[in-house]
């Protein structure tokens, strides 16, 4: 047996190696899913190309505005580990969260004119009409400013608005894609970092057991 | 941006790309400037590896999703990024099934067990 810093170095790099490749196992297991999804994906798309028309799924049907509905959340630890993790914004959240500073301001005078409609009712039956034709008009004006500052929509909606079964088993399948990428993103940094620190040991090992091994020589010359 | 994630942006062809844009990752910024390039038959390999390097120079991207074969054409400036942020990631595309011995990262950590490692 090697001396005691021999072994504790062995034990250390054997314990690094596992890790390794325990996360190079973990990596092929991940990226197996992540192209079978991928596959699932492209063979939904097709079929819904097949149903819709060759030129309804393709890149000319691609929105002129987009937003992400999926973003990345990138951690570092400070041991120096980089994790992704996706965050989805919901359909539903960004309709509600944008435009609404805008919403809360329209609604006042909007509620304003109501009363001032009562009130003219009563007081001024002749300016009836005309405050209702503004009212609608402004009403319309909101409407389509709403819709102009809501360019997060479904994705979907690009290739029309009753889409094919086939294509929406595809966007959930990429949806899936898309996680799995952020976590195959996770392994592969750990990956790279347990190499660079598999190497620092492994180099680290050689010169203690050279140094034990000149020690040693050295002993039995005496 | 402020306060919002990083984007992913997908180097690929036509299908990666509108699966993915389909999952949502697309934007279109200030500049008019998307985070995906779909690659046809007519495109170079200099506007992949400008769009390519664009992305790794853009702060506000965290993830680089890139088709095998298109990544093949532009190896050198894979095996040149480093840093972790964004990290590039070699999907599988249509016609060409994913090859781990292709595969950037793993071809490095293939490199772990080669016969100077053990010497």
């Amino acid at each position: 047996m090697g001396s005691p810093e021999v072994e504790e170095a062995s034990l250390s790099l054997d314990e690094k190696l596992l890790r390794f490749m325990d996360q190079l196992e973990l990596m092929q297991e991940k990226r197996v899913a992540l192209n079978a999804l991928i596959e699932q994906g492209w063979i939904s798309m097709s079929s819904a190309r097949y149903s819709m028309g060759s030129k309804h799924v393709s890149a000319l049907q691609y929105a002129s505005e987009m937003d992400p509905l999926v973003c990345v959340e990138v951690s570092t630890s400070d041991s120096g580990d980089v994790q992704f993790f996706t965050e989805r914004t919901t359909q539903t959240c960004s309709n509600v969260c944008e435009p609404a500073p805008t919403a809360i301001e329209e609604i006042g005078p909007q509620e304003q004119g109501v009363r001032r409609r009562n009130i003219s009712k009563k007081d001024v039956p002749t300016k009836d009409k005309s405050d209702g034709t503004i009212r609608e008009k402004t009403s319309e004006v909101n409407l389509t400013k709403t819709n102009e500052h809501s360019p997060q929509q479904d994705p979907l909606k690009w290739f029309g608005i009753l889409v094919p079964q086939s294509l929406k088993q595809a966007q959930s399948s990429f949806k899936q894609v898309i996680e799995l990428s952020a976590e195959i993103a996770s392994l592969q940094t750990a990956i790279l970092r347990t190499r660079q620190e598999l190497k620092i040991s492994l180099t680290n090992e050689n010169a203690v057991i050279r140094l034990s091994s000149s020690v040693g020589e050295e002993i039995k010359s005496i | 941006m402020a306060g919002r994630g990083k984007l992913i942006a997908v180097i690929g062809d036509e299908d990666t790309c509108t699966g993915f844009l389909l999952g949502g990752v697309g934007e279109l910024n200030k500049n008019r400037k998307p985070n995906f390039l779909v690659v046809e038959k007519d495109t170079s390999v200099t506007e992949i590896e400008e769009t390519f390097k664009s992305f790794l120079a853009r702060s506000d991207i965290g993830i680089v999703l890139i088709n095998q074969f298109i990544a093949e054409m532009i190896r050198h400036a894979i095996d040149a990024h480093l840093q972790s942020i964004p990290a590039v990631l070699e999907i599988p595309s249509k016609e060409h099934p994913y090859d781990a011995s292709k595969d950037s990262i793993l071809r490095r950590a293939k490199g772990m067990f080669s016969a100077e490692d053990f010497r």
